[in-house]
């Protein structure tokens, strides 16, 4: 009797080691546009004109410890390789973390001055390089004389990226990447456009493109990619890029 | 809001040395556009269950595991369940009052509620409740997103501002240029 209770004990023992593994090592992702975002035992807020770091050591407790001034216009922020990497719509920020506790600004990017205007920028990291879509919005005097566009930095050098590309899109939103492939919401043309990113300073652009209307934002796991627009999102299998399945979506 | 005002004037700026902008002939205008809905600061803390519904109008998408979460801008948090990606269930609404965007960690979302920071346990995602609350932390935008145009400017004074609704403006003094 005596070893089955104990059998069972470590068997419920191991049940719930491993339950909390799973739980640690899937922190859940979000899409590229959020101005919200967790690195360890802090949180980052991006307010207007400043990033808030709030310590949640205590999980349900946040306490506000730090405050970093920024210009306006913060919009998306990205965390990658123990670096932070915010979108605002005039300059692509990256912050060192080494002290989690308390960023520091490392560079600021300023758009290239012949791009204009922008809205949406957000962000993803790969390696040495940085994926930044700009969007030149519309206004009530009619458009800016430029376009919209994905400009590729190289990173290597965080206190110094160098503009490596700019690609030219119609209305760009969220991003995300898989292997060498970069997916792309463009709600301009109401497509997903696909790059390849092998050679970072010379990126192609994929004929195959995936329709849909008004792609706001993306997120991949594994060989699935789901997309979200305004009012619904779709599940791809994207373990084929020429051949792009799709398997689901929003249930009304 | 800044960065809208700083567009408007540069705009205007750009638009007249080129020669082609309509400036708008009156500094009020009269006609259609936006007003603010607002909710008093009690209700920002009415943060419950709600039936799932349709999305109106996303933003900030969260995958965990299974769980798509996906921002209802202003109102709260769809939750969906992608377990069988060809038959999604549409789980539960979050009901967040004046909520523009979040993070899940762990059993918690992590979001702004007009000037809040608030914090939700979602252990049971069919009742959740608030577990913390930071007051006046957050910057709110007092303009209606994704919106050109004229509209009845934010009056904090009524409490906070949870929609935009289409109204006849009379003297409508604010413009925003996204």
């Amino acid at each position: 009797m005596k070893k089955v209770l104990f059998t069972t004990f470590l068997a419920l023992l191991l049940v719930a080691c491993s339950k909390d593994a799973a739980f640690e090592t899937n922190p859940g992702k979000s899409g590229s546009i959020t101005r919200f975002a967790v690195f360890q035992n802090n949180m980052y807020v991006l307010n207007l004109n400043e990033v808030q770091t709030y310590d949640i050591t205590q999980k349900d407790r946040p306490v506000l410890v730090h405050r970093l001034p920024t210009d306006y216009g913060l919009e998306t922020i990205t965390i990658y390789d123990n670096t932070i990497f915010l979108g605002s719509t005039t300059a692509l920020y990256i912050l060192d973390i080494s002290n989690p506790a308390a960023p520091v600004i490392q560079s600021k990017s300023d758009r290239l001055s012949d791009i204009g205007f922008s809205g949406c920028d957000p962000v993803v990291v790969k390696g040495n390089y940085a994926f930044s879509t700009i969007k030149v919005i519309q206004n009530i005097c009619g458009n800016a004389s430029t376009q919209s566009a994905l400009v590729v930095y190289d990173i290597t050098n965080k206190s110094a990226p160098v503009t490596l590309g700019v690609y030219p899109l119609d209305i760009p939103n969220g991003l995300g990447y898989k292997d060498n492939y970069l997916f792309i919401c463009d709600e301009g043309i109401d497509r997903l456009r696909i790059f390849d990113i092998t050679d970072p300073a010379m990126l192609t652009e994929y004929p195959q493109t995936v329709s849909i209307t008004d792609p706001y934002d993306l997120i991949i796991d594994g060989q699935k990619m789901i997309v979200s627009s305004k009012t619904d999102f779709q599940i791809f299998d994207i373990s084929d890029i020429v051949q792009i399945k799709k398997l689901g979506q929003i249930s009304k | 809001m800044y960065s809208n005002i700083a567009c408007f004037l540069s705009c205007c700026a750009l638009l007249l040395s080129l020669g082609s902008c309509e400036k708008p002939e009156q500094d009020f205008f009269d006609g259609f556009g936006k007003k603010p809905v607002y909710v008093s600061l009690a209700e920002l803390q009415d943060i419950r269950n709600e039936a799932p519904r349709p999305i109106q109008l996303s933003g900030t998408i969260f995958l965990k595991d299974t769980l798509l979460f996906i921002l209802e801008q202003r109102k709260g948090i769809h939750v969906f369940n992608l377990k069988d990606s060809l038959n999604t269930v549409n789980l539960a609404f979050l009901k967040i009052p004046a909520i523009t965007d979040f993070v899940v960690s762990g059993n918690l979302i992590y979001a702004d509620s007009w000037k809040d920071l608030v914090v939700i346990d979602i252990s049971n995602l069919q009742q959740i409740s608030e577990t913390a609350r930071i007051t006046n932390v957050i910057t709110p935008a007092l303009y209606p997103l994704l919106y050109n145009g004229y509209f009845e400017c934010a009056d904090e004074s009524k409490g906070a501002i949870i929609d935009w609704e289409d109204a006849t403006l009379e003297n409508a003094k604010c413009v925003t240029i996204n």
